[in-house]
């Protein structure tokens, strides 16, 4: 019965240990680079997602060839590793959605407490709005 | 009452039945419901090496340098390295859709590799063209885009996987310099069956 016992509390403690990694980090602290922030708008129809991870901010940049360019600041709430897809879509002055060849729904991963940047380059310089979407593995 | 109540669940469970017998239906191409194999490259894979390239090549601004925009592209070789047989225009018809939307670059489909065009017919009115007008009107290539496609296998007990990489160069065709270059590696695990092949 002891035996029984031991190896059971054993298999949990190995479940944890390999369950769960989370992620230390180091930076710089005075920040050379200033990211300019942009208001975000959210709907959260996935709580369970939203629980796990969650978004930081949102920034935003023009490219040399003046096309637009977002990154997304994602933290994982949870110790254990978890797998989203998200996908980009582009919008031009008008509100209307610019359809692009190369838009693909992109798997994705995120360590126990990491904080992860995605990005994203607008297909045209016409694009002026965003959104990305969010699904959970 | 019990006959009623078996009767609900036996209509409600009706169209789950039938549904459930359906054999086939569309899905979004590259969307998260495709079929992911480790051995084969997927369409996903494709689309995802297109949009990186994309992204990073239009980001890069190196398309931007040429003298009289938009910049004229010629397709050069992208090498199969990978134990498939596989359409290499998967990748770079994306991406040169992709480049002709954001207005940055265009392909000429009047030159190819070892002469041949891509578009006989155009190539031959444009010689046409030429001879008649008594001037050379064809626009010759601000770069050329090369790559190479290729797969590494590893195998762990039953656990397999596969990383494509997707190589692409962007070459100036005057100086035969490499002005951008681009990346994009997939890595896929799964698990070999225990039993069958």
């Amino acid at each position: 019965m002891k035996t029984r016992i031991i190896l059971s509390l054993a298999g949990m403690v190995l479940l944890a240990v390999t369950g769960c990694t989370s992620v230390n980090t180091i930076e710089n602290a005075q920040k050379e680079g200033q990211r300019q922030m942009v208001s975000d708008q959210r709907v959260i129809t996935d709580t369970s997602l939203a629980r796990k991870v969650s978004f930081v901010g949102v920034n935003q940049a023009m490219t040399p060839g003046g096309l637009l360019k977002v990154q997304i600041e994602l933290l994982n709430l949870k110790r254990s590793l978890q797998r989203f897809s998200y996908q980009f879509q582009w919008f031009d002055a008008s509100g209307m959605q610019i359809n692009n060849v190369a838009s693909p729904t992109i798997p994705d991963q995120i360590e126990g407490g990491e904080s992860k940047f995605i990005s994203g380059v607008a297909p045209t310089p016409a694009c002026k709005d965003f959104r990305v979407k969010f699904i959970e593995n | 009452m019990k006959k009623t109540v078996l009767l609900s669940i036996l209509a409600a469970a009706i169209p789950f039945i039938v549904g459930g017998c359906a054999s086939a239906h569309y899905v979004e191409t590259g969307g998260s419901e495709s079929v992911v194999t480790v051995g084969q490259i997927n369409i996903q894979d494709y689309i995802q090496a297109a949009n990186a390239a994309t992204s990073d090549l239009l980001a890069s601004g190196a398309l931007d340098k040429v003298a009289t925009p938009p910049a004229v592209l010629a397709i050069s070789r992208i090498v199969n390295n990978t134990g498939q047989q596989i359409d290499t225009d998967l990748l770079t018809k994306k991406i040169r859709v992709a480049l002709l939307n954001s207005g940055k670059a265009q392909t000429t489909t009047t030159m190819g590799l070892g002469g041949t065009a891509e578009d006989p017919m155009a190539k031959g009115l444009q010689q046409e063209n030429e001879f008649m007008n008594d001037q050379k009107t064809t626009r010759k290539p601000d770069f050329t885009l090369s790559g190479k496609i290729i797969q590494t296998i590893a195998r762990a007990g039953s656990t397999r996987q596969a990383t494509y990489s997707f190589q692409l160069s962007l070459t100036d065709a005057k100086t035969g310099l490499a002005v951008w270059e681009g990346e994009k590696e997939i890595t896929k695990q799964g698990a070999r069956p225990a039993v069958g092949f």
